[in-house]
């Protein structure tokens, strides 16, 4: 009888442990905040899109590490979206340039890049608060774009 | 008069020694005034109690009463135990407790392997594990991973330059920046 009850309690307590690993798990899926800029990067120290922006002192600190040869990066749209858990959205950069980025299991993305409406690129891997991932390629007139996509507080 | 002779006297009394020795006590009793005192307390609180013991009488017969307790014992012995009544209960706990035990253990592995793996910002293996597919013949890439920085870089290079460029992003720009592809 000692023994039965024992095995009982045992019971109602690991199950109530399955259940709460389980809410948990549930729990763990949720919505990231992302935010997308598109860059475009000269040695000229002004933009020919008077509504250029120049990025902030710290964009522009981190931004030389990677990019030496370029001495100005002005800010062409900057994107903040919500994805939902396992479900995706669109970021729409510029009129050619789109991003489309889906949350996974991990939780990790899978970034789409998007020129003119056709894919160009996906990459799939883990995203973290404070962490680029950044897209980028050589543009016309000695210049360059850059996609940049951080993670922010919800 | 010692104990013992004592308890002899009131062994007499109630009639449980042998006829020799009941004799001998029964002359010591008509001689010795002390034993006689003694002989006739003990008489007198033996009829006292054999008087006055309370009789219990059952309101019911004999064969009836325990008849009552057989009918009783049959019937608990019929019923089927709770045990028998609910196995569907015990295999379900006896399935549950492993089951759940080793969901707890999986969950706790998977939860320290998260942990671990998430505390550490930069030069995790699950940062370094990344797929990545070219879904256009026109471009190839390169990546440029900084742990220092904490970035990940994807270098796209237009192979087909002055052909369709697919990261022509804005058109709008082409008559100020010739073609340009970001603007």
């Amino acid at each position: 009888m000692i023994l039965t009850r024992f095995f009982s309690r045992q019971c109602r307590l690991l199950f109530l442990a399955l259940v709460f690993s389980l809410a948990a798990v549930g729990a763990h899926a949720e919505e990231i905040k992302l935010e997308a800029k598109l860059i475009w990067a000269s040695n000229e120290p002004k933009s020919p899109k008077p509504e250029h922006k120049p990025v902030d002192k710290a964009t522009e600190e981190k931004l030389r590490k990677p990019f030496p040869q370029w001495k100005y990066f002005f800010v062409e749209t900057n994107v903040v979206q919500i994805i939902p858990s396992r479900g995706s959205n669109k970021f729409t950069l510029s009129k050619s340039c789109t991003l489309e980025i889906t949350e996974l299991e991990g939780p990790r993305v899978e970034v789409t890049l998007i020129g003119k409406g056709k894919p160009v690129h996906k990459t799939t891997k883990e995203i973290s608060k404070g962490g680029w991932f950044v897209y980028t390629g050589d543009d016309k007139h000695e210049s360059a774009w850059i996609v940049i996509v951080t993670q922010l507080e919800k | 008069m010692n104990a013992e002779l004592m308890l002899k006297l009131q062994a007499w009394v109630d009639g449980e020694l042998p006829a020799s020795e009941a004799a001998h006590i029964a002359e010591w009793v008509r001689k010795d005034a002390a034993a006689a005192a003694l002989a006739a307390e003990l008489k007198m609180t033996r009829g006292f109690l054999t008087g006055n013991e309370p009789e219990v009488k059952l309101p019911e017969s004999r064969e009836f009463h325990w008849s009552k307790i057989q009918k009783a014992i049959e019937r608990a012995e019929a019923e089927p135990s709770p045990r028998e009544a609910l196995p569907w209960a015990t295999a379900l706990r006896r399935f549950l407790v492993p089951v759940s035990g080793l969901a707890l253990v999986a969950f706790l592995t998977v939860l320290s392997i998260g942990i671990f793996n998430r505390d550490t910002s930069t030069g995790t293996t699950d940062e370094l594990l990344v797929e990545e597919e070219t879904l256009s013949r026109h471009v190839e890439t390169s990546t440029y991973n900084s742990q220092a920085n904490n970035m990940y870089v994807v270098y796209i290079i237009n192979k087909d330059v002055g052909d369709d460029d697919p990261m022509d992003l804005d058109s709008d720009m082409d008559e100020d920046m010739d073609d340009s592809v970001i603007q």
